[in-house]
């Protein structure tokens, strides 16, 4: 039995997002940006690499979302998107938690409601 | 079913209970039975007002463990009994952001799948907002790379 099926679009966002995942130097700019905002030529110095290849790899992780970019004059900030895994993942919990606490509740409530009515 | 938009995220919950459609529908729809289970563990519904119509609003108020309090409210999408509602959600503390629950009831035999999807749709115009400014960094970044 399939699970939910997602729209195309969704799927599409989730391919973005693994893929943009499936790389250790973007997992590390990821984590980076975990502490605080950066710039990208603070981003590119860890590894030692070209602006346009960095470059590369933020065009990856904005694509999937994970990023935003602000740019202030000619320095241009990166940080984790509003939309971050982190942000995600945080009302996902919650939510998940809300709903089984509640639909659970139901069942209780009529369950019990109909207990009362068969005496 | 409308599209899901590329900013959403969507949560999907179920659970079979024993009870007809109706009158899970009932118990989620009428007042005065939604307070009685209405939330989880720990969270009593202190007040719930439900204009059950397409475009009608429903307020429902939340008491947590420590005193706080907490609205929900929204507007109904769908109303189709004893199967389907959809409503936006909004607890007030997200400005600009949105939410659309689903829910839905499936007869099974003498029990009923209880879907709920709650989809977390960001707002048109902030989206808008966050496309221009990628699309000027983007030019901006490349004019930055262009010049050596």
């Amino acid at each position: 039995m399939p699970s939910s099926a997602l729209p195309r679009t969704r799927e599409r966002e989730l391919d973005r997002v693994f893929g943009a995942l499936s790389d250790r130097t973007r997992r590390a700019i990821l984590a980076r940006l975990a502490e605080g905002p950066a710039r990208v030529s603070e981003l590119a110095e860890p590894f030692r690499m070209s602006l346009p290849a960095v470059s590369r790899h933020l065009k990856v992780l904005e694509r999937a979302r994970l990023i935003a970019r602000d740019v202030d004059g000619r320095v241009h900030h990166c940080s984790l998107a509003p939309d971050s895994l982190r942000d995600v993942d945080r009302w996902l919990h919650h939510y998940r938690g809300f709903w089984e606490g509640s639909l659970k509740s139901l069942a209780r409530y009529v369950e019990q409601d109909k207990t009362r009515k068969l005496r | 079913m409308t599209p899901n938009d590329a900013q959403s995220v969507t949560l999907v919950v179920r659970e079979t209970i024993r009870a007809t459609p109706e009158r899970l529908f009932a118990a989620w729809t009428r007042p005065e039975q939604l307070m009685q289970w209405w939330g989880p563990e720990g969270v009593t519904c202190t007040a719930a007002e439900v204009d059950l119509k397409v475009g009608g609003a429903y307020r429902i108020a939340n008491r947590f463990p420590d005193g706080t309090l907490l609205w929900i409210t929204g507007n109904f999408e769908v109303i189709e009994p004893p199967h389907r509602l959809v409503y936006t959600w909004s607890t007030g503390m997200e400005p600009g952001a949105s939410e659309r629950v689903t829910v839905r009831f499936a007869a099974h035999g003498d029990a009923t799948e209880v879907s709920v999807i709650h989809e977390r749709i960001r707002d048109a115009a902030l989206r808008d907002m966050h496309e221009k400014g990628w699309l000027g960094c983007l030019a901006g970044l490349r004019r930055y790379l262009a010049s050596g």
